[in-house]
C-alpha cells in the first residue's frame, strides 16, 4: 500500500502569501485538498521589508490552508523572488584520461564538480544548479556517459542569492514549525507549469510580471537557459498612477484594476473614468487617456528592460514559440498586443494545464504556486525511487531539482 | 610691418586692462545689502580682484571700506535711499548711465552681488547687467531674495527683478533668505544671521574665483566657463560642499548633498541641465586618487545629458581639506522636463505668513512665460527628484543603466500628463 504525503507549496509574493496543500501518492498523483492565503503587506519589490508582518500574513496562510485541508502540511516547498536573485553561466570541464578515451560516469562526475565549484561572493549562495547539456569535444550530446572523447565540458545556469535573504524567507516558514523541503525561484515554479514540453523544446519566454518584480525564464531544447528578476512589477503602474494622478495608493490600484490599459487608443481621449465609482459625491474623474499613458509607459519600459536584457536570444528565430505571460499583470487589457509590438516575438497569455479545474486556481496569479506544487509531484517520485535521499537539508538539497 | 596682436585702433578706454591677457574680475554690490556683502568679501583679499559697491544711499556708500564707492542717481535721490521705489531705481541708474559703462568697460567677469526686493538693488542692478554683458563680459549674479515675511510687495518685487536679472546675466544665482536662514539657529544674534547669507556668497564667489586662479591639476579656465555660460537667459543651479580630515570627499559629498541652495524649488533636476561644471578644490596633498573618486561620485550624481567640465585646482592654504562645487544652467525655460514646484498652482499670490521653506517655494516659482503655459496646461512634477517615488519612498534605489526604476516612469520621459 502506498503511502500518500500531505505537500504544502507556499508562495511568499509581494501581492500576498498563497499555500496550497496537495495530497500526493508515490509521485503518481495528487490532489489538492487545500488553500490558504493573505495579503502581504510587509514586502515591497519582492523583498522583505518587515520581517514580523509577512511572517504573520504567512503564518496565517499557512494555517488557513491546513484548517481547509483539514490535515497538517508535512513537507514545505517555498518559492520567492527579488532582485537580490543573480543568475550566471558557468561551464565546467575535464580531461578524459580513462582508457580508450571513454567517458565514465566519474568523468561526468569530475566535470559537474568543477562547474558547481565556483566560488561565489561571500554572502551569496547557490540557490539552483540548472545542466545546460553536455559538450564532448566541441559537440553537444545529451548524454555522454561510454562515448569517445578527449574533453568533456557541462554547461551550467546557475542561480545564486543573498545568503540572509533567502534565509529570512526559511526563517519564516520554520517559524511555523515547519521545515522546508526545497526552494525554488518563482520564475522556475510558474515556467515549469505554464509553458509546455514542446514549447520549451523549441524555445518559450516565461514572463511572470508579479505585484512586486517581473520574472523571466527561458527555455530551448528542453532546458532552462536563462531566468532572472527585474524589479519592477505592478506595484510600479499603481505607484505611477498615484503620483500622475495625484490619488492616494489605494485609490490608484482600485483604479488600476478596473480602467488601465496597456495600450494608448484613439477612443482614450475623450472617456473619463471615475476615481471610486460608486456614484458618491466628491468623487473625480480622470482621463482614460492619461490613465493609459502612464501604464503604457511604465509596461513598455519593462518590456525594453527585459529585451535589452536577453538581447540576441529573444529574436524570432531563437524563440518559435514566443512568449507567455503570466502572473498578475498579466491580466491588464492589450498587455499582449504591447508585448508583441515591442518584444517583435508572438505573445500569448499563460493558460494553466487542464489538470487544474477550480476555475479560481486558473488565474495566472496562482501559476508560481501550482508550479511549485507541480515540482514538489516530481520530487516525491524521486524521493520515492531512491529513498535514502529521503529527508536532507535545505542547503545541499535545494540545488537537486534539476540536475 | 604691423606686429601681430597690436591695435593701433584701440579704444583709449580700455587702457586700463592689462596688457598680458590677464583676467580682469570686478565684483559689484549693488544696494545696500550688495554693499554690505561686497565689504565683508574684502575682509577675504582675493589678488586679481576689484571691488566696486553702487547705492543710491550716501550714507551706506560711507560706511564702506571699499575704495571704488559710487553714489547712484546723485540728481534723482539726492543721496538718500530709493524708499524701495523699483523705478526710481532704475531712473538713478539709467541716468548714470554713461559712468555705470565705465566701470564694467574692459572687465571679463562681473560679479553682481545685489539683495532684491529693496529700491536700488531691484532697479539698477538689471541695469547693470545689461550693461556689462553689452560690454562683452561675463555676468553672474549673486541674489539674495527677501524673506517671505517681509511681505508679499517686497518679494513679488524680488520676483519680477530675479526674472530681468536671469534674462541678461549669463549665471544668477538666487539665495532665498528663508532658506538660509533655516540653518541659523535660534540663538544667534542678527549679525551673526546676516554673516550666514554673506557667507554663501563668499563662497560661491570663492569657489568660482579659486576655479579660475588657483593651479589646476585639470584647469577650469576662464574661456571653459565662458563657454558654459555662453547665452544669458538660463537657469542656475549652484552648489558646494566641504570636507576636512580622514574622511575628507565623504565629507564634501555630503556636505555638497545637504547644500541648501541645491534644494531650491526651482533647481530642478540635474540632469536637466545643459552643461555642468564642477570643480574641486584641494591643498597641495590632494592626490590624483582623490579627485578620480570625487569625480566619478559627482558625475555619477549629477551626471547631465550635454556635457560636463571637471575641474581640480590646488589651494595652498587647503591642506587635508576638500571643497567640491558644482555648478550649472539649464538653457531654454521651455524646456519640458523643467519641473514647476508642486504648491505653485495652488497658492494665491498674496498669501497670509506660511513655514518658511514653503514661503521660500512660492516665491521661488519660475514665471516665464513657458512656465505659466505649462502649469496652465496641468502639468506638474516634483521639486526632486528623490521625492518621486511614493510606495517606494523608503526602499533601495532600482538603478537600471542609471536610471531609478522607481520614480515613474512617464516623469523620467517626460510625457505630459493631464489631470482632469
Amino acid at each position: 500500500m502506498s503511502r500518500s504525503k500531505i505537500v504544502g507549496a507556499i508562495e511568499i509574493g509581494t501581492s500576498k502569501v498563497v499555500v496550497l496543500v496537495a495530497e500526493m501518492a508515490d509521485g503518481r498523483s495528487m490532489n489538492i485538498i487545500g488553500r490558504g492565503q493573505s495579503t502581504n503587506i510587509g514586502m515591497k519589490k519582492g523583498e522583505i521589508v518587515d520581517l514580523s508582518s509577512v511572517s504573520d500574513c504567512t503564518h496565517a496562510a499557512i494555517m488557513a490552508a491546513e484548517k481547509s485541508a483539514g490535515n497538517q502540511i508535512q513537507h514545505v516547498y517555498l518559492s520567492f523572488s527579488g532582485s537580490h536573485l543573480r543568475g550566471f553561466r558557468h561551464a565546467g570541464a575535464t580531461a578524459i584520461t580513462g582508457s580508450g578515451n571513454v567517458v565514465t560516469a566519474t568523468d561526468v562526475q569530475r566535470a559537474v564538480e568543477n562547474a558547481k565549484s565556483k566560488v561565489l561572493d561571500p554572502g551569496q549562495v547557490y540557490i539552483h544548479h540548472i545542466r545546460n547539456g553536455f559538450v564532448l569535444d566541441g559537440h553537444p550530446v545529451e548524454s555522454p556517459v561510454s562515448r569517445q572523447g578527449s574533453h568533456l565540458e557541462v554547461q551550467y545556469w546557475h542561480v545564486t542569492a543573498d545568503e540572509k535573504k533567502v534565509k529570512d524567507h526559511i526563517m519564516v516558514v520554520n517559524g511555523f514549525g515547519l521545515d522546508v523541503n526545497d526552494i525554488v525561484i518563482s520564475c522556475l515554479a510558474s515556467g515549469s507549469l505554464l509553458a509546455t514540453e514542446a514549447e520549451k523544446k523549441q524555445g518559450v519566454l516565461v514572463v511572470d510580471i508579479g505585484k512586486g518584480t517581473t520574472d523571466y525564464v527561458l527555455y530551448r531544447g528542453r532546458r532552462v537557459v536563462q531566468t532572472g528578476v527585474i524589479p519592477v512589477g505592478g506595484d510600479h503602474v499603481t505607484n505611477d498612477l498615484s503620483l500622475g494622478l495625484r490619488v492616494k495608493s489605494k485609490l490608484a490600484e482600485n483604479l488600476k484594476l478596473r480602467a488601465a490599459r496597456a495600450m494608448v487608443q484613439k477612443e482614450d481621449r475623450n472617456e473619463k473614468v471615475p476615481l471610486v465609482g460608486d456614484l458618491s459625491i466628491g468623487d473625480s474623474f480622470h482621463s482614460q487617456l492619461s490613465i493609459n499613458k502612464i501604464t503604457h509607459a511604465r509596461l513598455e519600459e519593462l518590456f525594453i528592460i527585459l529585451k535589452n536584457r536577453l538581447g540576441s536570444l529573444l529574436t524570432r528565430q531563437n524563440l518559435p514559440c514566443g512568449v507567455i505571460l503570466t502572473g498578475g499583470v498579466s491580466k491588464t487589457p492589450l498587455i499582449g498586443d504591447l508585448a508583441e509590438v515591442t518584444l517583435d516575438v508572438p505573445v500569448v497569455v499563460g493558460q494553466s494545464p487542464d489538470w487544474v479545474r477550480h476555475s479560481e486556481l486558473r488565474e495566472p496569479e496562482y501559476a508560481t504556486v501550482l508550479g511549485l506544487l507541480y515540482n514538489a509531484l516530481y520530487d516525491q517520485k524521486e524521493e520515492a525511487v531512491n529513498p535514502k535521499a529521503g529527508q536532507r537539508k535545505w542547503l545541499s538539497k535545494m540545488t537537486g531539482l534539476f540536475n | 610691418m604691423e606686429q601681430p596682436g597690436f591695435f593701433p585702433e584701440q579704444d583709449p578706454l580700455m587702457d586700463g586692462q592689462m596688457p598680458d591677457g590677464t583676467l580682469r574680475i570686478k565684483i559689484i554690490g549693488v544696494g545696500g545689502a550688495g554693499t554690505n556683502a561686497v565689504d565683508r568679501i574684502k575682509l577675504e583679499d582675493l589678488e586679481q580682484v576689484h571691488l566696486t559697491v553702487i547705492d543710491t544711499d550716501n550714507q551706506v556708500l560711507s560706511a564702506s571700506p571699499v575704495e571704488e564707492a559710487y553714489l547712484l542717481g546723485r540728481n534723482v535721490t539726492n543721496g538718500k535711499s530709493t524708499g524701495g521705489s523699483v523705478d526710481k531705481g532704475r531712473m538713478a541708474a539709467e541716468a548714470d548711465i554713461e559712468d555705470l559703462r565705465r566701470i564694467v568697460r574692459g572687465v571679463d567677469l562681473v560679479f553682481i552681488l545685489t539683495g532684491l526686493g529693496g529700491g536700488t538693488g531691484s532697479g539698477a542692478a538689471p541695469v547693470l547687467a545689461e550693461l556689462a554683458v553689452s560690454e562683452g563680459a561675463l555676468v553672474i549674479a549673486f541674489t539674495p531674495m527677501p524673506f517671505q515675511r517681509e511681505g508679499s510687495i517686497r518679494c513679488e518685487r524680488a520676483r519680477k527683478s530675479l526674472e530681468l536679472m536671469r534674462k541678461y546675466c549669463h549665471a544668477v544665482i538666487s539665495l532665498p533668505n528663508d532658506l538660509i536662514f533655516k540653518q541659523v539657529d535660534d540663538s544667534a544674534t542678527l549679525m551673526e544671521a546676516f554673516a550666514m547669507a554673506d557667507k554663501w556668497i563668499k563662497l560661491g564667489v570663492h569657489s568660482i574665483w579659486s576655479m579660475l586662479f588657483n593651479t589646476g591639476l585639470i584647469n577650469v579656465d576662464f574661456s571653459s566657463l565662458q563657454s558654459a555660460l555662453a547665452e544669458p537667459g538660463g537657469r542656475t543651479i549652484f552648489g558646494t560642499g566641504y570636507g576636512k580630515g580622514e574622511n575628507l570627499l565623504d565629507q564634501a559629498l555630503q556636505d555638497l548633498e545637504k547644500c541648501p541652495l541645491l534644494h531650491l524649488p526651482e533647481a530642478g533636476y540635474f540632469r536637466d541641465t545643459d552643461q555642468l561644471i564642477i570643480n574641486l578644490t584641494g591643498g597641495p596633498d590632494m592626490t590624483m586618487a582623490t579627485v578620480n573618486r570625487a569625480m566619478d561620485a559627482v558625475s555619477e550624481k549629477f551626471g547631465c545629458r550635454n556635457s560636463l567640465i571637471m575641474g581640480a585646482s590646488i589651494d595652498g592654504s587647503f591642506y587635508n581639506q576638500l571643497r567640491i562645487t558644482v555648478m550649472g544652467t539649464v538653457r531654454s525655460t521651455a524646456n519640458t522636463k523643467a519641473y514647476a514646484p508642486v504648491p505653485a498652482a495652488s497658492i494665491p499670490p498674496n498669501r497670509p505668513v506660511a513655514p518658511p521653506l514653503k514661503s521660500a517655494e512660492s516665491f521661488e516659482e519660475p514665471a516665464s512665460a513657458a512656465a505659466a503655459a505649462r502649469r496652465h496646461q496641468g502639468e506638474f512634477a516634483f521639486p526632486r527628484q528623490e521625492e518621486n517615488r511614493g510606495l517606494f519612498e523608503r526602499t533601495q534605489q532600482n538603478l537600471y543603466e542609471g536610471e531609478d526604476l522607481d520614480i515613474p516612469t512617464y516623469l523620467r520621459r517626460g510625457i505630459k500628463i493631464l489631470r482632469s
